[in-house]
């Protein structure tokens, strides 16, 4: 196996590269929960887990719910996923994390 | 007759047969020009919305400039009563001699270094290009202050444009204690910086020892970005080291000083020692 083929296999089978992020989530509306993205699937990704992570949690922070019920606009369940649709882990707790959980 | 008499004479003939053209031509030429001032204003608007190009832009407003400039001395011309054609003809032969000229001496003239919206290094001032002119250069450090520097001052200066190659090295350095596993630490660095959907495949990052110094192990990671994500991708990619070795109970050294006391030890006699056996 020469250098180059054996460079090839390492980038395609060591460590998986995501092509871009997006903050996955459920939204009430209308008495019922609505799986969205932001941005959207038709849009570009975002190309930092980083950024992906911290927007995630600004928008929990800003949708939090106040009690168990909730009310039209609350955003539930977010979490990161890459461009295959897969929950990222996040580079913060090493697993993968959910913000305002919501069965 | 006198020829300074003779010369008035002359001027106050022109002044009564071709007076009040000449005062309309010096109208339109004032009102023109005006009028050429504010569409032009307005063209560079309108280019500014649709295209991109800030070069292109200014060349396109810059030329109808010119043009519409030359149709306002025209107009004025033919109301003094010059004839059109030979001043027509004139204004090509001028436009066209400085065509000729800039194009004959432009690999002679010193170009700047740069191009609008560069992020450069020029003497002490790092910032973004937003303007140059035949004087200077308007350039916008990332604090939000405005300079205007001499484009002598820049051509005399060493000028680092970080947007004239397209990609960009990433460097984290960091140190380890001795007491930590430094394979383990090379490994876990290289991950984070190949997992980075950001950093370019080729040329790979690679992670050196680049020194065992007096505080710890100096571990250099390297790899290479797309200059214009260069310092968000730097940043997280500090970020996510400093968490990821935490999790991996990588620690990293710190500066430390070693302080020893050295106590003179007092010779102990023989005696004294068989006396302190027998006690």
């Amino acid at each position: 196996m020469k250098i180059t083929e054996g460079m090839k296999v390492i980038e395609t089978g060591w460590v998986k590269k995501p092509k871009g992020f997006r903050v996955k989530f459920q939204q009430f509306q209308d008495g019922e929960l609505v799986t969205a993205y932001s941005p959207p699937e038709d849009a570009t990704a975002l190309d930092s887990d980083v950024t992906a992570w911290r927007y995630a949690w600004k928008l929990a922070q800003a949708t939090r719910p106040d009690a168990d019920t909730l009310a039209q606009g609350h955003l539930v369940n977010l979490t990161v996923v890459d461009d295959q649709d897969s929950p990222v882990i996040s580079y913060i707790t090493g697993e993968t994390e959910i913000f305002n959980p919501h069965s | 007759m006198d020829p300074q008499m003779n010369k008035l004479q002359r001027l106050g003939y022109a002044m009564q047969h071709h007076g009040l053209d000449m005062l309309y031509g010096l109208i339109i030429l004032i009102v023109g020009l005006m009028i050429t001032k504010w569409l032009l204003k307005l063209i560079r608007n309108l280019l500014d919305k649709l295209l991109t190009n800030a070069t292109l832009v200014s060349v396109i407003a810059n030329c109808i400039g010119v043009f519409l400039m030359g149709l306002v001395i025209t107009a004025s011309a033919m109301q003094i009563g010059l004839p059109p054609g030979p001043l027509i003809t004139l204004m090509m032969i001028v436009v066209l001699t400085g065509v000729g000229i800039i194009v004959i001496f432009r690999p002679l003239v010193p170009t700047l270094p740069f191009k609008v919206g560069n992020v450069v290094r020029a003497g002490n001032l790092l910032g973004k290009i937003e303007a140059t002119t035949a004087l200077n250069t308007r350039l916008r450090t990332f604090d939000g202050k405005t300079f205007f520097v001499p484009n002598r001052q820049v051509l005399g200066d060493v000028v680092v444009n970080y947007h004239y190659t397209k990609t960009r090295r990433v460097k984290i350095d960091i140190a380890i204690r001795y007491d930590q596993d430094m394979i383990k630490a090379k490994r876990v660095l290289e991950a984070l910086m190949i997992e980075d959907a950001r950093v370019l495949n080729k040329p790979s990052p690679q992670v050196y020892v680049m020194a065992l110094g007096p505080n710890g192990i100096h571990l250099g990671g390297r790899c290479w970005v797309n200059n214009n994500k260069f310092w968000v991708t730097r940043c997280d990619l500090l970020e996510k080291t400093k968490l990821r070795f935490d999790r991996e109970g990588l620690a990293f050294a710190y500066h430390q000083l070693d302080v020893n006391h050295h106590y003179p030890v007092q010779a102990v006699e023989p005696e004294e020692i068989w006396e302190g056996d027998a006690q």
